[in-house]
């Protein structure tokens, strides 16, 4: 696995590295928030949507340029926009957030106006990167697969961002990006940011502590804490949209034929099993035991991290971990102890042993997994447990061929990319339980037409209701990405969502024109909380001590200019590996 | 060459071949093997779990037209034999077929990735080669005394040692520092960022953090090549030809340089030779540990998706060098060794 750049080509790309190389270098028409990801002016400046919602128009900023000098107009966007509507691949990665939008138009300079098919929830949400046109009219439709958009002959790459990539490749190990002189927005405050990527963690540490670097991420929950006790460092664990679960097999079929396809458990089948699971599981232990604390307990598909839009169940719906409610409800579903005191099918016949997946490169997966086949144990319910790659665990889902599987999910600040892989549209395909319901998938469309956030949200909660109690996945926890930053040379880190989220590599990229040299920082220039992202480590190192450390410590040859940034992405980290995971259908 | 051979009378044993029918007859088994390999290597990666499709479209492939869309344009949909005509044209065109995960030419990558691996690992195993044959022979000398004891445990404790463990270690006391004392070596990377790596300033800072994966390497090979030299310098020392160079008044370095060393040299000739066959499959724990973007990484990396066209090509160069140096070895011993042309 690596933590490299794909591609640059922001049509190409999927790893978190080349998310990050564009939020830098690029612009959206309207993004996110630091603090609660809701929609936010970016390249907008305001816009309006028409009563039946059909028509939105989008008023752009005074005197954008993109950073070879020539005007951003409303043009370029309808031209992004209208290349991701009519191009497959570039419309790969961005349609959906352009799902129902059947034309894009710039009536002058300043106004770019979509019209849609029927209205559309995830409006006027539009990360998508706004690209020139006046450099991709050269870029044929067949051209886009093999467009590498990467510095050449040291002109960096056309954008609006607050950052312009100078160097750097697809599958390199380092990007370096300067500071856009035209970019719209006030700062950013540091010259230039250097993505360093590493391929094993515990150098990177190392890397940090010496101060050949002065960010860090993706580290573990052991190193965050050594990385406490260091002088001139913070660190911590972020509060991140990941959510891990123990997934059933709630009834594999083939999507061709629709006959049952591959030899699930009938235990696994039934809702009113999966449901007495959810209280045989012990959430605690698991995020103690499995996580090393670096993570919280869970519920559902969204993460509290987006609080628009999380249910939390009720105390008397919620699963707490309690083993005789799940004996009694096995009971009262006819899953009864025979004389062998193993528990027995309702027709009587023995349920057997329930085969438990686990991904053998996440030691956290195999812990879950072991702890599960230890409380069924306790039910009277034989299981067990077998670790393997991904990839042929992905083989299994598709197969049917499983019984109970532990993996994750990257939550998307939009729950429609979540809630959507639970529909039987995506059976065989990202829906990796199986789960298929009239009532949801009806819910879903419902949501997904729902223009009203307040409307949506409740929508959106009943869903997630739904699916808990169904337990296609029973989440386990919601896991933190580890960070840390040299204290002694930077500041102003505003967290993501605010407080206790990630520092740097978070949706939008917003927060990189904040970042200042801890000497000049001050109050942040009174950005909201920025400060205070500094003191979330417990190491209570002032924020202003010595920038000689940033400056070149002397031993990396070269040395850092002053006010240098290097942040570094690993491997290994959480981004690049699970940004999204997939499961399609065979081949 | 048909006359030379006609000339001679039948040996009882076997007719010596000429050099140039051996060179031949050994370049035509290097292309047979080399052949297979071209065969086995498109099939032995189709077998791995997981479907690029899947894994590198990730989210992006929504719909079943979307799916098929990406594979036609890599041509994943087409038959297998046909699929293997395609692999067979990319490999004699030399283009090797595009990553799907990086969307360049595979040859483009390899070329890329190659210099850092052949510093990496060539230097290593150069200066394996020369210290641990230097350690080998000294150590066989001196059999008993204090060095061979102490070089022999030494070296064993370090090939014994995880590469990458190795390598943590020398980060953490000769990077970072220990206690009082900084580190002075680059805790990882090729180069620093900053620099122009072609320039002067550029490749005396390259050669600064290459210091420490090539110094965990070489530690970590030293003993392949010292208890070979060790072990066949021992056999020779008891031969009676030493004691006629000693008769002769031969001083003892002498005899060490010219008589038994050279005779002791052939098995250690035949071990370096092919390991540097291997340089070109990369040191994949000590590319991750320092991240050094070289050709072991990358094939380890497409391991995942799995990108068969990147797998094919790493595969391809690292079996060629091997064959290679395979090649070499033969040619050489039969220069050296007409024994062995029979």
């Amino acid at each position: 696995m690596t933590g490299d750049a794909d591609s640059l080509n922001p049509f190409l790309g999927y790893e978190a590295v080349s998310y990050e190389a564009w939020a830098l270098e690029y612009d959206f028409l309207v993004g996110y928030k630091m603090t609660d990801m809701s929609p936010e002016p970016a390249l907008a400046e305001s816009w309006e949507t028409s009563d039946d919602g059909l028509t939105w128009t989008f008023h752009l900023r005074d005197g954008l340029k993109w950073n070879d000098g020539v005007p951003l107009t409303a043009a370029d966007v309808a031209y992004t926009y209208n290349r991701v509507l009519t191009e497959r691949i570039a419309g790969g990665t961005w349609r959906s957030y352009l799902k129902t939008t059947s034309s894009v138009t710039a009536p002058d300079d300043q106004t770019v106006v979509l019209q849609l098919d029927s209205p559309s929830a995830t409006l006027p949400l539009l990360p998508i990167p706004i690209i020139p046109e006046h450099i991709w009219k050269d870029v044929s439709k067949d051209a886009m697969k093999q467009y590498a958009d990467e510095p050449s002959d040291g002109k960096p790459v056309v954008g609006s961002g607050p950052f312009m990539l100078v160097e750097g490749t697809a599958g390199g190990s380092s990007y370096k990006f300067v500071e856009n002189p035209y970019w719209w927005g006030d700062g950013p405050h540091v010259d230039q940011v250097v993505i360093q990527v590493y391929k094993s963690q515990d150098p990177m540490a190392q890397a940090l502590i010496k101060g050949e670097i002065d960010f860090a991420e993706g580290l573990t929950p052991l190193q965050v804490k050594a990385l406490q006790d260091q002088p001139g460092v913070t660190a911590h664990n972020g509060i991140s949209p990941i959510f891990e679960e123990i997934g059933f097999n709630t009834g594999s079929v083939d999507t061709e034929t629709g006959k049952p396809l591959g030899d699930p458990n009938p235990a696994v089948l039934d809702p009113k099993f999966r449901h007495a699971l959810g209280y045989a599981v012990d959430t605690e232990q698991i995020v103690r035991t499995a996580y090393q604390g670096a993570a919280e307990p869970g519920t559902t598909i969204v993460p509290p991290f987006y609080t628009t839009w999380h249910w939390e169940p009720p105390d008397d719906e919620k699963f707490t971990f309690d083993l005789d409610q799940a004996a009694a409800e096995l009971d009262a579903a006819g899953y009864v102890k025979g004389d062998d005191g193993k528990r027995t099918l309702p027709d009587g016949k023995p349920i057997g042993k329930l085969r438990l997946f686990a991904r053998s490169s996440e030691k956290p997966s195999v812990d879950t997994m072991d702890l599960l086949k230890s409380w069924l144990g306790q039910l009277g319910i034989d299981s067990e447990v077998t670790a393997m790659d991904s990839s042929s665990l992905g083989d299994r889902i598709i197969e049917g061929t499983y019984d109970i599987f532990q993996w994750d999910w990257y939550v998307e600040p939009d729950p429609d990319g979540i809630l959507g892989d639970f529909t039987c549209d995506q059976l065989g395909n990202l829906n990796d339980s199986w789960y298929c319901d009239d009532d949801y998938d009806a819910m879903y469309a419902a949501q997904g037409a729902e223009t009203d956030r307040d409307a949506r949200a409740e929508i959106v909660k009943k869903m997630q209701q739904q699916l808990y109690e169904d337990a296609p996945y029973i989440v386990t926890a919601y896991t933190k990405v580890g960070e840390a930053f040299r204290s002694d040379a930077f500041a102003c880190f505003q967290p993501q969502p605010d407080p206790g989220g990630v520092w740097l590599i978070q949706y939008g990229g917003h927060n990189y024109p904040l970042l200042r040299a801890a000497a000049e920082a001050g109050d942040c220039d009174g950005t909201p909380s920025a400060a205070g992202a500094v003191e979330v480590g417990d190491d209570g190192t002032p924020t202003a001590a010595s920038v000689s450390a940033a400056a070149g410590d002397g031993n990396t040859m070269g040395g850092f200019l002053a006010g240098v940034l290097s942040t570094l992405v690993v491997v290994a980290g959480f981004w690049a590996l699970n940004r999204r995971r997939t499961v399609d259908d065979r081949e | 060459m048909s006359a030379v051979v006609a000339s001679q009378p039948a040996a009882p044993v076997a007719r010596r071949r000429s050099y140039g029918r051996y060179v031949l007859a050994k370049v035509l088994g290097a292309l047979g093997s080399l052949a297979f390999v071209v065969v086995v290597n498109f099939f032995l990666f189709r077998v791995l779990p997981g479907d690029p499709a899947r894994v590198l479209g990730r989210d992006r492939l929504k719909s079943p037209a979307d799916q098929a869309a990406f594979r036609s344009e890599y041509g994943l949909d087409q038959s297998l034999p046909h699929q293997f005509l395609t692999y067979l044209q990319n490999t004699f065109t030399g283009h090797l077929g595009d990553s799907i995960r990086y969307r360049v030419p595979v040859s483009e990558l390899i070329l890329d990735r190659l210099w850092p691996t052949l510093l990496l690992v060539g230097t290593s195993t150069l200066l394996a080669m020369l210290i641990g044959v230097w350690i080998g022979i000294v150590g066989a000398w001196n059999r008993g005394r204090t060095f061979d004891r102490a070089s022999t445990g030494v070296t064993l404790t370090l090939y014994s040692m995880p590469e990458w463990w190795l390598g943590l270690l020398l980060i953490a006391v000769l990077a970072v520092g220990l206690g009082p004392l900084d580190g002075i070596f680059p805790t990882g990377q090729l180069h620093s960022n900053d620099v122009d790596p072609t320039s002067l300033e550029g490749v005396l800072d390259t050669a600064w953090h290459l210091v420490l994966p090539v110094l965990t390497l070489t530690l970590a090979y030293l003993a392949e090549y010292s208890l070979v030299m060790r072990s066949s310098l021992l056999d020779e020392i008891g031969e009676d030809y030493l004691t006629t160079a000693r008769a002769k008044g031969l001083r003892d370095v002498v005899v060490r340089r010219r008589h038994a060393v050279r005779n002791a040299l052939l098995p250690t000739t035949t071990v370096s030779a092919l390991s540097f066959g291997f340089v070109v499959s990369g040191a994949i724990t000590i590319e991750t540990v320092f991240s050094i973007p070289g050709l072991g990484l990358l094939s380890s990396e497409a391991l995942t998706g799995p990108d068969y066209w990147v797998l094919q090509g790493t595969f391809l160069v690292a079996a060629g060098g091997v064959i290679l140096a395979n090649l070499v070895v033969n040619l050489v011993y039969g220069l050296l060794d007409p024994r062995v042309r029979t």
